[in-house]
């Protein structure tokens, strides 16, 4: 279990708390980073994946804060118990973070080629619609992980099969598009990558809300997830 | 899941002493209510918990330590092998040779390093000529790995050594009587960090032969020298577990509220 109420040594919850704050502070830049890249590629908007690109530096910088912070933390405080679950799920949910940060910034930098080329049937509609999901998901980890929501986390895990499935429909009209025209061959490759990343932040938030269940209970989720599509791996 | 951690210190599961129902009275007070615990052999066993929780008189029980007290009345069964330790028929004075004991402060006898460790051994009858009492108190220095340092001046008294080496000295005095469990009340709270790592070495040593069961304040040294841990909280046992457990994932909101610092 995690318990709310204060530590002796006030200084400790003031470390943790400040720890805590720069990990939410991380995960609300994150959000706006999916948000953006996934508009810039819908608007065509060449200006913000260029923002997009520029901002990820931001949240390369947060992690290596948040990493310091919790060596500082395990090194003074020594902490056990809960305290020491609430830094170690910390520190794995700033590399989850970190990564989805890093697979935006890959959107918007594919953004930047895919405006120079013929728009492939609606997709970018599609792709628009999967990153709003990711980034409804992150939200509500980010959220299970204040409540300390074990159930929410859980339902997290979920949903992660359908931002699955939403790839592996696009992974099929992407090869439809190149079979249908060799000319689409470059653009479906990008957005396909990009389709590709968004399923990836996915897997980044499950773990985030596996994150979330051992903090709060002291034991990791280890039942597999069914597989429902294998089309992309067949 | 996980069979084997690889951070978990393994110990033979065999019970050296079986503490049942065990209650304690002070006069009015009621010092320890209704303990159950198994503690096993060639294990450390670590109790920890706030000051007045009774951490130090359940293990006073152990020994009899408490018979020295007017006022205390102990109940309950308590079994070394499954000999009853309270039996009317048990001399306490052969019982804590067999059940050693290091206090808090180092407190040497005002003799020789050599008379200090050979004491228990000559009341007890333990040696039949010079030679073999020469062979036990060489072979309890080295025990407390405190031979090397003293072997040159046997002769010099006990009390001229630093804190740490008393503390050694101490221990050596102790496992002199060859006891089978060894009881230790905050063995290093006197010490400063070398000589207390010192000796935690030594008692991650001593518990190849003996059930060694430490009271300390600091769950740090609890963390760092047990393989069991006990936490007693107003005179219950709340938790006993694993020491890698107890320190990532206590049961109990007590455990976790006073391991983590929150209350006391």
């Amino acid at each position: 279990m995690v318990i709310d109420s204060a530590h002796i040594a006030s200084a400790f919850d003031r470390d943790l708390e400040a720890i805590q704050a720069l990990i939410m502070k991380m995960g609300g830049m994150v959000e706006e980073q999916i948000v953006d890249a996934a508009r810039s590629l819908a608007e065509r908007d060449e200006e913000l994946a260029e923002t997009v690109r520029k901002r990820d530096k931001q949240i390369d910088l947060l992690e290596e804060q948040i990493n310091e912070e919790a060596a500082r933390l395990i090194a003074l405080r020594a902490p056990t118990a809960g305290d020491l679950r609430v830094v170690l799920t910390v520190m794995k949910m700033s590399a989850n973070l970190e990564r989805i940060g890093d697979y935006a910034k890959n959107m918007a930098k594919r953004t930047s080629i895919l405006v120079q080329l013929q728009p492939v049937g609606n997709s970018a509609g599609s792709i628009k619609r999967m990153a709003k999901d990711v980034e409804m998901m992150l939200r509500d980890a980010l959220d299970a992980y204040l409540r300390l929501d074990v159930e929410m986390s859980e339902a997290i895990r979920l949903r992660d099969q359908e931002v699955d499935q939403m790839y592996n429909a696009l992974f099929r009209e992407f090869l439809t598009h190149m079979m249908e025209d060799p000319r689409n061959i470059t653009a479906c490759m990008h957005l396909h990558f990009i389709a590709k990343n968004i399923e990836r932040m996915g897997d980044h938030v499950t773990s985030i809300a596996e994150q979330v269940i051992y903090m709060v209970s002291g034991e990791i989720p280890d039942d597999d997830r069914p597989k429902l599509d294998r089309t992309s791996v067949k | 899941m996980n069979d084997m951690r690889l951070t978990e210190r393994a110990v033979q599961e065999e019970k050296k002493i079986a503490a049942r129902g065990v209650q304690v009275f002070y006069g009015e007070t009621h010092a320890i209510k209704d303990v159950d615990v198994d503690i096993l052999d060639k294990t450390v066993t670590a109790f920890i918990g706030p000051s007045g929780c009774g951490k130090s008189t359940f293990l006073r029980c152990l020994n009899r330590m408490n018979d020295t007290i007017d006022v205390a009345r102990i109940e309950g069964d308590i079994r070394i092998d499954g000999e009853d330790i309270y039996d009317p028929k048990v001399d306490p004075v052969q019982l804590r040779a067999k059940v050693g004991m290091v206090f808090q402060k180092p407190n040497p006898f005002p003799k020789s390093i050599y008379d200090n460790v050979a004491y228990g051994p000559r009341i007890h009858g333990l040696s039949r000529n010079k030679a073999e009492l020469d062979e036990i108190v060489e072979k309890s220095l080295r025990r407390a790995a405190i031979w090397n340092e003293v072997k040159d001046r046997l002769d010099a008294p006990g009390t001229g050594l630093s804190g740490g080496q008393q503390q050694r000295l101490c221990i050596a005095r102790a496992v002199a009587t060859s006891p089978e469990v060894l009881l230790m009340d905050e063995p290093c709270s006197a010490l400063d960090p070398i000589a207390t790592a010192q000796v935690e070495e030594l008692i991650d040593e001593l518990r190849q032969r003996y059930s060694v069961v430490i009271v300390t304040h600091s769950m740090q040294q609890a963390a760092r020298v047990s393989q069991r841990t006990a936490f007693f909280h107003l005179g219950n046992l709340v938790e006993y577990g694993e020491t890698g457990t107890i320190f990532t994932n206590p049961e109990d909101p007590r455990t976790e509220s006073y391991i983590t610092g929150r209350i006391g």
